[in-house]
């Protein structure tokens, strides 16, 4: 089977598998949702300082859920040991690697998307055009996260203490691209012109080729043992 | 054909060290095609880890391993593994499972494969039903058909009986009878001495790591083997 | 270690007595030969880390990783240096223990996270292969970080409040002295203890060898 084909089915069986067990994933949308609920609580609700912080609020909101999603990626392939049935296979690493990032990065979209959504409507932003670009900010972060993630996800899968190993390996690693993510979103939302959302994006599409590029070619060398 | 003179396997002083505890120690073991082979050891006694070293799941701290599977050297293509786990997905269905391995595998036809498969374990009425509404010993059968889907020339199975009930236990042996009868080398370890010696041909003990005793059937007294593998077990220690 | 001895005492010396005092910032700025000293070398390290991880999963052969795992340690303790130095110089100069902002600090920041998280999954993984090849991994993925780390922050900076402008005047002759010295000491510190660490890896993996020849026998 050609790797193109391969891929597609290996993400479908991910998609498959967690439009059957949707409870996991809407409980995943609905803890991004109390996140966002809580900042507002903490911080004075509505007054101008919490504007302010809402960006940042945000791009916290987007990052918990990430992780839950990425432990319950491997999880779903430890439950019975298919990590293993894939690794058996003669299906090339590369493209087993391709098949779960693209699945957790679409899932990761969709779960962002309705995040912002809300976000939105709690924050008391209105609905334009410049949501698009803070779209375009989710969509190219999520890659990157998904693709660290998937690989540290399937790293971490065999260790006892995975739920928190995780966001320990990872969050240092996207650090610099919180930075730029959140700079833009403030751009968007707050500022009177926008200067710098430009080298927002580059940057994150460097880290996004950067860590794609790794994790195909590392991935093998965390499966296989 | 099976060829009994070529060895289709070949450990030499395999070793696999989990720190300082030794999981697998100096294994030498030659297994023909055709063979059928149980090793069996108490728990801890190092049994899936030379599983899982066949497997090529993990790789041995020491020694040689080598496959003369023909004109193939893939021993991915070549293998199929029943671990204690089923893996399989319990949100797909029996087919769906067996389809998604089918097409893993890149096997032609994968449809067709999968159906030939579930009819052959009995598990066409479960076609459509998720695994994760499966009995034991469905699923048991399935997780089989799972590792036949590609033809493997050797099947490793590890502790196939666990969980399942008289009913199941002999079902399954007759499937793997059947497969015995279709030439395909089996290597089954267990800790359940019952069903090991009613299949094989070739036993071997494993305790501590080590193998430590083995004998080919026919020259094996089978009501004297349980004292004989009390026995060996007793002089190692157990762990 | 005789010689690194020596050169500690001199670099002690060329920073506490050679060295003039800084006019405007006076006594504290003597911490900046050690700073400096230990900044450079964190890089170094971790360099170190991605060459043995690299190193390890190309020829599998362990002593990469006891490279890998020694430079980590190293590295770390140098950063913790260079951390625990910079606000105790930028406290009584720029006013803050922690100017947010400035690309070195951030990235350095950054890194002490990394491979501190880096040491915390070598300790949750059991003895063997499989560990020395997450880690492997682990200080690759790390590394190619830094120059992430470096941009995001420099560009981030360019639209925020500068708090540093230039981080020294012109430097005396004898304070390039004292600081040549000081950044010699400390490279050959760092490479001696890499170097320890190394051999106390290859002495405890051979040490099992030989249980292991001896229960074989």
């Amino acid at each position: 089977m050609n790797p193109i084909a391969l891929t597609w089915v290996l993400v479908g069986k991910d998609l498959k598998i967690e439009y059957r067990s949707r409870q996991a994933y809407l409980t995943t949308v609905f803890f991004a949702l109390l996140i966002l609920v809580i900042f507002n609580f903490a911080f004075d609700p509505g007054s101008p300082a919490t504007r302010e912080a809402a960006p940042g609020i945000l791009w916290v909101a987007l990052l918990f859920p990430g992780i839950i999603r990425l432990n319950r990626s491997f999880q779903v392939e430890m439950e019975e040991g298919t990590l293993y049935g894939l690794i058996l296979s003669p299906a090339d690493r590369g493209v087993l690697f391709l098949g779960k990032f693209l699945a957790n990065w679409f899932l990761l979209i969709v779960v962002d998307l309705l995040v912002l959504l809300a976000f939105v409507i709690v924050y008391n932003f209105s609905f334009s055009v410049q949501l698009l670009w803070i779209a375009l900010l989710i969509v190219l972060s999520a890659l990157g996260f998904s693709a660290v993630g998937t690989l540290l996800g399937a790293m971490v899968s065999t260790i006892r203490t995975r739920e928190v190993m995780l966001p320990v390996l990872l969050f240092p690693i996207i650090l610099p691209i919180i930075l730029p993510a959140v700079n833009g979103t403030q751009e968007i939302l707050l500022a009177q012109e926008i200067q710098s959302l430009g080298r927002s994006v580059e940057l994150l599409v460097a880290f996004d080729v950067i860590y794609l590029a790794a994790g195909f070619v590392l991935f093998d060398y965390v499966v296989a043992d | 054909m099976p060829d009994p003179s070529v060895p289709l396997l070949r450990l030499s002083k395999v070793t696999k060290r989990f720190g300082v505890i030794r999981a697998v120690w100096n294994v030498d073991l030659e297994v023909s095609q055709g063979d059928s082979l149980a090793i069996f050891g108490p728990n801890g006694a190092g049994k899936t880890t030379l599983l899982r070293i066949i497997a090529s799941l993990t790789q041995p701290t020491s020694g040689e391993i080598e496959f003369a599977f023909k004109g193939d050297n893939q021993s991915r293509n070549r293998v199929g593994y029943v671990s204690h786990l089923s893996l399989l997905y319990n949100e797909l269905t029996g087919f769906e499972n067996l389809l998604f391995y089918a097409r893993l595998y890149d096997i032609q036809e994968a449809h067709d494969r999968a159906a030939e498969m579930l009819a052959k374990m009995g598990l066409e009425g479960a076609r459509n039903q998720r695994t994760g509404e499966y009995s034991r010993g469905m699923k048991q059968r399935l997780t089989l058909a799972r590792a036949l889907l590609h033809e493997p020339q050797l099947l490793l199975l590890d502790e196939p009986y666990t969980g399942l009930d008289q009913h199941g236990s002999r079902l399954f042996t007759e499937v793997l009878r059947g497969l015995k009868q279709e030439g395909r080398t089996i290597l089954l370890v267990t800790h359940n001495l019952g069903e090991g010696l009613e299949l094989c041909d070739r036993v071997m003990i494993q305790n501590r790591g080590e193998l430590v005793f083995q004998a080919r059937g026919e020259h094996l007294d089978k009501s004297g083997f349980e004292k004989l593998y009390f026995q060996a077990v007793e002089e190692g220690g157990e762990r | 270690m005789i010689p690194l001895y020596f050169l500690m005492v001199l670099a002690l010396y060329g920073a506490f007595l050679y060295a003039p005092t800084e006019r405007e910032m006076g006594e504290v700025q003597r911490i900046f030969y050690f700073h400096v000293g230990a900044a450079w070398n964190c890089f170094l390290a971790f360099f170190g880390v991605f060459l043995g991880g690299v190193g390890y999963l190309i020829t599998r052969k362990q002593s990469w990783d006891h490279l890998a795992a020694s430079c980590t340690e190293v590295g770390v303790v140098f950063t913790t240096i260079v951390l625990v130095t910079g606000p105790i110089w930028a406290r009584p100069i720029w006013n803050t223990w922690w100017p947010w902002g400035d690309p070195r600090v951030m990235t350095t920041m950054v890194l002490w996270l990394i491979y501190v998280a880096y040491l915390m999954l070598r300790s949750s993984l059991p003895e063997g292969e499989t560990k020395y090849k997450y880690c492997a991994v682990f200080g690759i993925i790390g590394f190619l970080d830094v120059p992430i780390v470096w941009f995001s922050i420099r560009w981030w900076r360019t639209i925020h409040p500068v708090v540093i402008t230039s981080s020294g005047a012109e430097l005396e002759p004898e304070m390039i002295h004292a600081l040549f010295v000081a950044v010699i000491a400390m490279t050959v510190l760092c490479v001696t203890l890499v170097m320890l660490r190394m051999a106390m890896r290859l002495n405890s993996s051979m040490a099992e060898e030989v249980t292991d020849a001896v229960q074989r026998v």
